[in-house]
């Protein structure tokens, strides 16, 4: 899902509409109250990219990010900035701060979009890496163990003989493994965790 | 320059003025000295005359006393011989004793006496008895006796004072008496002798003439300056004049000595000398009236030659220029400045009737009726108008025309200062250019102030031009078959207003920033706010600020400047949005009403904000150049407004808005025609 916040009514139509022409889903926010108001309603920003002007008569794009930021979305929700003339020295120091890219009205349209679809994907990707990370929490530290070696390429009677337990052990924690992890195969396991 | 100075040429004489007063002092001294010696002179003079004549009298008396006792010597002689011859006896003999008597009373009596000094006979008028002892003579006069005797010459006696009851007295006692003793000789022998006596006082009476008896003392004096006899019928003598003269009789000293009764002549009460002093005093008094008189004059001169000098280098110094005429319109005087300001030197204006050579022939007809005025004595006090300078350049000239008043307080001409105000002129024309380039770069600048937010404005129409074309291309791209023009459609719309958008803001700016002269056209006020509409909104849109416009549709048009009228209107746009910034949202509103002053035939313009108002101190200085309550502002715009509305012949104020916020009100006349709007 793109988030277009611009206060002109014809820029976000515009940008909708070239979205749309990318097969692109697309929201707009007519300020940036009515996007932070969302925000703080709370949405998934997996899969999201955020489009935000600069200029804008309620609250800059500026402060906006520093919201973003302050809520920890920014490695997420990758924000690109769509400036004026004169505003990037100031965008450059959002990107350094980790706003994904700006740019400057006017811009390549096609070259937005292609950015888009990729902050898209890298947001889509960060949520994946985000679910993996949950389910090695719930892994208790002899499943680790296991899984490490697996993991290496062991079979489980090499595991039972390293870890000096029994094969139906070893075999139990595989289970619980696969399972904690959401997979069926040793192979998609190394996939995830690759 | 040509004024007469008449003290110039007499400024060096100052420096000399001790040799000059020399000459006259000298003169006045020599003089007084002259008036001085002259009568002391003329004194001297008289004193030695008079000396020289009373030696000349005395000489006289005493030749005369002389003369008198050599003749009756002579006359004794004679009887002497007479009688030394026996020839007088008896009574003859006593007649012409007493006849010697009669030629002088000086004689008092005459003796003979025997050679045994036994009076024989005597003058007497009882002659004494032959019996008569021989008298009695004085030691002197008996000494006298013996040297004649042995002398056989006349001789005369020491004066003696008479003895009383002496036989050859009269009896007064103290009368000094003189005796002459003639020695009578017979073939050699002594005989006898004659002895006269006489009486020295009576000399002197009747020896001396009276005229020189009323003049002097004459006294007769011995040898131990014993007096013998005065005369002083005049009163003692002075002593001043004096003069001794020894009588010279053989045998007695006795000298005459004479005393004026004169004393020196007197000098003041001489009429000469009093005049003299008189006229001296009245020289010297009437000399230093004039001294002073001078020195009087000498200061007002110079204190009139350093009026004179003072007024010189005034006249010199101004750049006004001066020119008097008579009142046949003659021109009497005119100063350097005036000279310079017409290219003339002054000789070739001073003394000249109209029409004077600096008149400019295309303004001739002005001059001749002003001319015309002068001459019926009434006069435009301040005019201004145009010289022609020697080299034909026109000067504009501002004139102030004032009665020229002698000190009798009659009029004696006019007395014109002259202004170059070609200076003046072409300051003011480069101040209005000034002020033109002024309000230009005003314009300029109120444009660069919206420039950054105008590109901003231009892209958005821009942008959404881009996305929207760029998302039907991508449409076109991607569709397997033919696209459906539906699909497209909206997107091409949208693109084409926002391209028209765009192109009327860029006409909008380019319209406004437009150099150009005032051109003043009847407009119509919903016109000229319609073409800055879209720059109004962009600002208000910026602060979130509401515009409502209230322009009557039948309202006339304004007689004005298109360019300039739009240009306060904006600027007070964007002061009155400005001015909301931080007032809430629901407030923010601005209008614009317009409205028609029948009375006046004037546009009314306000343009009406609820922001913070203006503060008090601000208020006096709202006008003033230069002065902003913004960071950037340059505070050149209201300073601007009020020129360009004023330039127009309205009026630009501003009132606080009862609801809050300020009111900018400004007039503009109402054209003369009925309103036909230019759109």
């Amino acid at each position: 899902m793109l988030h277009i916040v611009d206060d002109e009514e014809v820029v976000r139509d515009a940008l909708s509409w070239l979205a749309a022409s990318r097969g692109i889903a697309a929201r707009s926010y007519a300020g940036a109250r009515a996007f932070l108001d969302a925000i703080a309603a709370g949405f998934d920003p997996e899969g999201d990219c955020v489009l935000l002007d600069v200029r804008m008569p309620d609250l800059n794009g500026v402060a906006v990010f520093d919201q973003l930021v302050a809520r920890e979305l920014t490695q997420r929700l990758p924000v690109i900035f769509l400036t004026g003339h004169g505003d990037v020295p100031m965008a450059v120091d959002t990107l350094k701060r980790g706003a994904f890219d700006f740019f400057e009205k006017p811009f390549n349209d096609n070259a937005l979009m292609d950015r888009v679809e990729e902050g898209l994907a890298g947001s889509r990707r960060a949520g994946e890496t985000a679910q993996v990370h949950a389910r090695l929490a719930t892994l208790s530290a002899r499943e680790r163990e296991v899984l490490d070696l697996i993991l290496a390429g062991n079979m489980n009677k090499v595991v039972a003989d390293k870890l000096g337990i029994s094969m139906r052990t070893v075999e139990v924690h595989r289970a619980h493994i696969f399972d904690k992890m959401q997979v069926k195969t040793a192979v998609e396991l190394a996939g995830l965790l690759k | 320059m040509n004024s007469p100075l008449p003290f110039d040429r007499r400024a060096g004489a100052a420096a000399t003025s001790p040799l000059r007063w020399l000459l006259p002092m000298v003169l006045v001294l020599l003089f007084l000295a002259i008036l001085i010696w002259l009568p002391w002179q003329s004194r001297e003079m008289e004193n030695n005359e008079r000396q020289e004549q009373l030696i000349a009298d005395t000489l006289w008396v005493e030749q005369t006393i002389r003369f008198q006792l050599e003749r009756n010597e002579e006359n004794l002689r004679t009887v002497g011989l007479d009688i030394a011859g026996g020839h007088l006896e008896g009574a003859r003999r006593h007649a012409r004793l007493q006849s010697l008597l009669k030629n002088g009373r000086e004689l008092q009596r005459v003796l003979l006496l025997d050679a045994a000094g036994a009076v024989l006979d005597a003058s007497d008028d009882t002659p004494p008895a032959s019996a008569a002892p021989s008298p009695v003579l004085s030691a002197p006069s008996q000494a006298a006796a013996d040297i004649a005797r042995t002398g056989k010459h006349g001789r005369y006696s020491q004066p003696q004072p008479q003895q009383p009851g002496h036989p050859s007295g009269d009896g007064r006692a103290g009368i000094d008496l003189m005796d002459y003793h003639l020695p009578l000789f017979h073939g050699g022998r002594y005989v006898g002798s004659l002895v006269a006596t006489y009486q020295l006082d009576t000399l002197l009476e009747d020896m001396v003439p009276w005229w020189f008896a009323q003049e002097n003392q004459i006294t007769l004096i011995d040898r131990d300056d014993n007096t013998l006899a005065r005369r002083s019928s005049a009163g003692p003598g002075r002593g001043v004049y004096t003069h001794k003269r020894p009588l010279d009789l053989p045998g007695a000293s006795v000298t005459l000595f004479t005393d004026s009764v004169k004393g020196e002549p007197r000098l003041l009460p001489n009429l000469l000398v009093g005049s003299v002093v008189a006229l001296s005093l009245g020289l010297v008094w009437s000399l230093l009236a004039l001294w002073r008189h001078i020195s009087r004059r000498l200061e007002a001169e110079g204190a009139l030659r350093q009026q004179m000098s003072f007024r010189t280098a005034m006249e010199n110094s101004l750049v006004t220029g001066l020119r008097a005429r008579d009142l046949e319109g003659r021109v009497t005087y005119v100063n350097p400045a005036f000279c310079q300001i017409v290219g003339y030197p002054p000789e070739e204006m001073i003394g000249k009737l109209p029409p004077m050579p600096y008149w400019a022939p295309e303004a001739m007809a002005d001059y001749q009726l002003r001319f015309a005025g002068v001459l019926a004595g009434n006069i435009v006090p301040q005019f201004e108008t145009i010289f022609q300078r020697a080299d034909g350049v026109r000067v504009p000239v501002l004139i102030f025309e004032a009665p020229l008043v002698d000190n009798e307080g009659r009029q004696t001409g006019w007395m014109g200062s002259i202004l170059d105000i070609s200076e003046r002129k072409r300051f003011e024309e480069l101040n209005r250019q000034q002020q033109e380039k002024l309000e230009t770069s005003a314009r300029l600048a109120t444009m660069g102030e919206i420039a950054s937010m105008l590109a901003h404005e231009l892209n958005q129409p821009l942008a959404a031009i881009s996305s929207y074309t760029t998302g039907a291309l991508n449409l076109i791209k991607r569709a397997t078959g033919p696209v459906d023009a539906a699909t497209l459609q909206p997107a091409l719309e949208q693109a084409s207003a926002q391209a028209q958008r765009a192109g009327r803001i860029i006409r909008s700016v380019h319209e406004f920033v437009k150099e150009r002269e005032p051109q003043r056209q009847d407009i119509a006020v919903s016109t000229m706010v319609d073409s800055i509409r879209d720059l109004i909104d962009l600002q208000a849109r910026k602060f979130s600020v509401a515009v409502l416009t209230d322009i009557p549709p039948n309202l006339p048009a304004v007689r004005a400047d298109r360019m300039m009228i739009e240009q306060v209107l904006l600027n007070l746009s964007r002061n009155a949005i400005e001015a909301m910034q931080e007032v809430p949202v629901a407030r923010r509103a601005m209008r614009l009403v317009a409205s028609h002053d029948a009375l006046q035939d004037q546009i009314r313009i306000a343009v009406i904000d609820q922001g913070h108002g203006i503060a008090a101190d601000v208020a006096g200085r709202l006008f003033s150049p230069f002065f902003s309550t913004k960071a950037e502002g340059m505070g050149m715009g209201l300073n601007i407004c009020r020129t360009a509305i004023e330039f127009h012949g309205g009026a630009l104020r501003h009132d606080a808005n009862p609801g809050g916020g300020t009111i900018f009100t400004f007039t503009l006349p109402a054209a003369l025609k009925t309103p036909h709007p230019i759109s």
